[in-house]
């Protein structure tokens, strides 16, 4: 059975080796396909696990005020009143914002230190108790800005003045997804550089004693004052599965001509039988081979050639995404930045992704390959050879 | 034919060494993120919100879950809203720097920052 088995494959392989140029064809186009499919779902799915990584860091809820439909400073005023809100546990006036560099044209995201833990640097040390005059830098922005720890940067003002920092930290690389923009400052030197008046806030990070009670404080914290906005920790899954859900559709979208084009190429290719293959057909019938027997070959023959080609694009698909950092993917998916994390991205594949690829490829590869074999193994030997 | 049939075993075990390898490197890479993940937290805890340094073009993309109604147009009058295009149309950046040209004017060293 063994021998059998093997000699059948061989046969299989034989088969496709004859005609060559349309083996290697359907098998390009087929790795192509599952290659791109493949790394738009695997980028895409790398990204959210990311996210979903540190959701929890985030405030489990943020108040911003909304005048004339843009975000406006927020009284100090009011952090009593949501504290008056039963669930609350503490409400954090946060400063933070954004500043163009023109030097760098990029903007750099300046981040007022508020009440924390110790944080994790590649090199430096942290603001620490006071840390006036000192900034932390995020890994990308230390190398544009050309500074290491001790250097100085001036960072403009309001006022037409600069501010004078000292570098005390670089963050590390693991954290670059995150900070590769960021210049973490103490409160009062984000305040200056941005103009934020003292005492006012940009947002409040609001804690609960308990987080079953999101919605119910959320409500009543859109109510606590006029123009208020609330945004639930539990929002960010949504809104990341809308952004990038909605980017990998746009680049499947934008790349659905090729794959049509692809698709057709294979359905020309794997559901015709020409007249070469309906003579070998005819042959192996003369011989003695039953249907049976040409439908096995048929089968193992179609295997090869959609197991090498989706196998090969789900290889091709992962090399490009974690080996090479996807170029010409992660722009697009991920999104654009002058600062941009260089970080590689983690994978979320598991088998169980490799094997929901390989079987939605290869079964309606094969069952596109055997039908068109069936009926031409149903054609009696001497009409077939005639016609052929 | 038997020869043939067992290259192309081969190869298919090869395939398959290859998809096996794929996994095991992913689950060896996701195993590494997760112990970085303590650290990784404490600082996404000092920031704004946990969105990706990405797109920094605009504040509707850079901080992305914060963001409010219609921010694309608040950047600037009409600006294109870079999503879902993101990489695919980078912003007029020669645009924004000729509109912060004080920045260039004041700085002795012709920049806003320097080291």
């Amino acid at each position: 059975v063994k021998s059998a088995h093997l000699s059948l494959v061989g046969f299989a392989a034989a088969s496709l080796r004859r005609r060559r140029a349309r083996t290697v064809t359907l098998v390009l186009g087929l790795a192509s396909s599952v290659a791109l499919l493949s790394a738009v779902s695997f980028l895409t799915g790398a990204l959210r696990v990311e996210a979903t990584r540190v959701r929890e860091a985030m405030p489990a809820l943020v108040v911003q005020r909304l005048v004339a439909g843009r975000p406006a400073l927020l009284d100090p005023a009011l952090a009593p009143v949501l504290e008056r809100i039963a669930a609350v546990r503490s409400v954090q006036p946060r400063v933070w914002g954004y500043l163009f560099l023109a030097s760098i044209q990029s903007n750099v995201a300046i981040v007022g230190s508020s009440a924390r833990g110790p944080i994790t640097l590649a090199e430096g040390h942290d603001l620490g108790p006071d840390g006036r005059g000192a900034v932390l830098l995020g890994k990308e922005l230390a190398e544009v800005l050309g500074v290491r720890v001790g250097d100085h940067v001036m960072f403009p003002r309001p006022n037409h003045t600069s501010k004078d920092l000292v570098v005390a930290g670089v963050f590390s690389a693991s954290t670059s997804l995150y900070t590769s923009d960021v210049a973490l400052v103490h409160e009062d030197d984000a305040r200056e550089i941005l103009g934020v008046p003292a005492g006012s806030a940009v947002d409040f990070a609001v804690e609960l004693t308990n987080p079953d009670e999101s919605q119910v404080a959320a409500r009543k914290a859109s109510e606590a004052f006029a123009g208020a906005r609330v945004i639930e920790r539990r929002q960010l899954d949504r809104t990341l599965a809308l952004v990038y859900g909605r980017r990998a559709g746009f680049v499947l979208g934008g790349s659905l001509p090729a794959l049509l084009a692809l698709f057709v190429l294979a359905w020309d290719r794997a559901a015709g039988v020409g007249p070469a293959e309906r003579r070998e057909i005819a042959v192996l019938k003369a011989s003695g081979w039953s249907t049976g027997d040409v439908l096995r070959l048929k089968l193992y023959e179609s295997l090869v050639v959609g197991l090498a080609g989706a196998g090969l694009g789900i290889v091709l698909a992962y090399v490009w995404c974690f080996a090479l950092g996807a170029p010409g993917l992660r722009e697009i998916l991920a999104g654009w930045a002058v600062l941009y994390p260089r970080a590689r991205l983690t994978p979320a594949v598991d088998g169980a992704a490799v094997l929901s690829v390989l079987a939605l490829v290869i079964a309606p590869f094969v069952a596109l390959s055997i039908g068109p074999a069936w009926r031409a193994a149903g054609v009696d030997p001497l009409d077939a050879m005639r016609e052929g | 034919v038997n020869r043939l049939g067992v290259w192309v075993h081969f190869a298919g075990l090869l395939l398959a060494t290859a998809l096996v390898a794929l996994v095991v490197h992913a689950h060896l890479a996701r195993a590494r993120r997760t112990a970085e993940a303590p650290g990784i937290l404490t600082v996404v805890a000092a920031l704004p919100s946990p969105d990706f340094a990405l797109s920094g073009s605009g504040r509707h993309l850079r901080h992305v879950s914060l963001s409010e109604p219609g921010a694309a147009f608040a950047d600037e009058v009409a600006i294109p809203d870079g999503d879902p295009a993101g990489g695919a149309m980078a912003p007029p950046r020669a645009i924004w720097v000729e509109s912060v040209q004080w920045q260039v004017a004041e700085s002795p060293a012709k920049s806003p920052v320097t080291p």
